[in-house]
């Protein structure tokens, strides 16, 4: 390897994260900096290339060294954030693991697999869920991370900006109280479309209709709820922003399912578990349903309000 | 961590600040960054390279330097010199480096 080359990939590789506007300034005089602590190497009896080599290694990581210049992050969730991520991250491995395995188990065993299959399923359907878990916690908080305001306020610190006990709405139980919601409703909405809850019959309780536009949208829906739930308990309080989110979640969810006619329940199913008069407890279930999801709707976005309210005293 | 490199970290916390006081005492007399390297060596203040360059940019940034680049010599070197506010700068952290001499001269004598 030619010895000026060594200089020439040090400073490229140090440029690479260095805003535009800086890189010519700064791999100048990098470059004559480097030249002129090797030219003292050589003068003291070194080979050019031994004394290259040895700048090039005290100067260390050409991205440590292109951080000193810009002030840019080098980790991925600092000490902000770090316990709150840890804790819900090993909260969520295992509630979610055993319970995606559980579930993935009793339903093979109902559709009677064989055993080898079985395990098998279990021990991928754990992978993948452990594996989601942990990218979605991740992602989340790293955003939290990089668009963090507070470190870049000027003002003064005051006793009044100390962080107020966690309050109404947005405790680490609270968080975590949404997301198993969330999770385990993902969970009875999957295993009724695939499995059915009616022993011996394939048949889902949820319209099939609504599969798998409506059921993908909502669990989109339900996804972003629930990394609402962290935004709100790492903020500490309901704010009128995050209440905002939450009522627009909730129409949207609520759209969505009006979108199929206002159908939400399967027909089919009401033949097989009340054969007598199938079309009518499908009315009356059908209304009765809706009631209670414009209900749950409407004071979900109104509760948020009302803490985020309480919150701002 | 080994006791040795305990006591490293110790020392390059306490020195980590006499560090932007002798860059801007030294840069009154334009300097580039081996130079000045150099010569915070000699006279007491060793510091990495990685450290200081960044921090000349800093002090630029921060409007306590100016830099102009001397292209007269066969490699052109970008010099810094301390600015009206880096001067006033300096005079702050000698008065407060002074203060914190005597105070801990007056630690030890209690003993």
């Amino acid at each position: 390897m030619d010895a000026a080359t060594l200089t020439t990939r040090y400073v490229e590789a140090a440029m690479r994260t260095v805003p535009e506007k800086q890189r010519e300034d700064l791999a100048a005089e990098l470059e004559a900096s480097i030249a002129d602590q090797v030219d003292a190497r050589v003068d003291a009896g070194q080979t050019q290339d031994a004394a290259e080599r040895a700048v090039l290694t005290d100067l260390g990581d050409p991205d440590k060294l292109a951080a000193g210049y810009t002030g840019r992050q080098l980790h991925l969730i600092g000490p902000r954030y770090y316990l709150d991520w840890w804790r819900l991250l090993k909260i969520l491995l295992w509630t979610v693991i055993p319970s995606v395995g559980g579930a993935v188990a009793l339903g093979q065993i109902i559709a009677d697999a064989p055993v080898g299959s079985v395990i098998g399923s279990v021990w991928v359907a754990m992978l993948t869920a452990g594996l989601h878990v942990a990218f979605w916690t991740t992602l989340v908080f790293v955003i939290l991370e990089r668009t963090g305001h507070e470190t870049m306020t000027g003002e003064a610190w005051t006793p009044d900006r100390l962080p107020v006990p966690a309050q109404g709405g947005a405790t680490f139980a609270d968080m975590l109280a949404t997301i198993i919601m969330m999770g385990v409703l993902a969970g009875l909405v999957l295993w009724d479309l695939s499995l059915g809850f009616v022993p011996g019959h394939r048949v889902s309780l949820v319209d099939p209709e609504l599969w798998p536009t409506a059921i993908v949208i909502l669990f989109a829906i339900m996804a972003l709820v629930a990394m609402l739930a962290v935004v709100v308990h790492v903020q500490g309080r309901w704010t009128l922003r995050a209440a905002i989110t939450n009522a627009v979640l909730a129409a949207v969810a609520v759209g969505t399912l009006a979108f199929n006619g206002g159908h939400l329940l399967n027909p089919a199913f009401f033949e097989v578990v009340i054969p007598d008069d199938p079309a009518s407890v499908h009315r009356i279930l059908t209304v009765i349903v809706w009631f209670f999801i414009a209900g749950t709707a409407a004071w979900s976005a109104l509760d948020a309000f009302l803490k985020a309210r309480r919150a701002r005293r | 961590m080994s006791e040795n490199e305990i006591l490293e970290t110790h020392l390059q916390e306490l020195r980590r600040g006499t560090v932007v006081l002798a860059c801007l005492r030294l840069l009154v007399e334009p300097g580039y960054g081996y130079g000045l390297l150099e010569e915070l060596g000699r006279r007491g203040f060793p510091t990495d390279a990685n450290t200081l360059y960044p921090l000349l940019r800093r002090l630029e940034k921060q409007g306590y330097l100016d830099s102009e680049w001397n292209t007269d010599e066969a490699r052109p070197r970008k010099f810094y010199r301390t600015n009206r506010a880096g001067i006033v700068l300096a005079d702050a952290l000698t008065t407060d480096f002074q203060a914190i001499a005597t105070a801990i001269a007056a630690l030890s004598e209690e003993d």
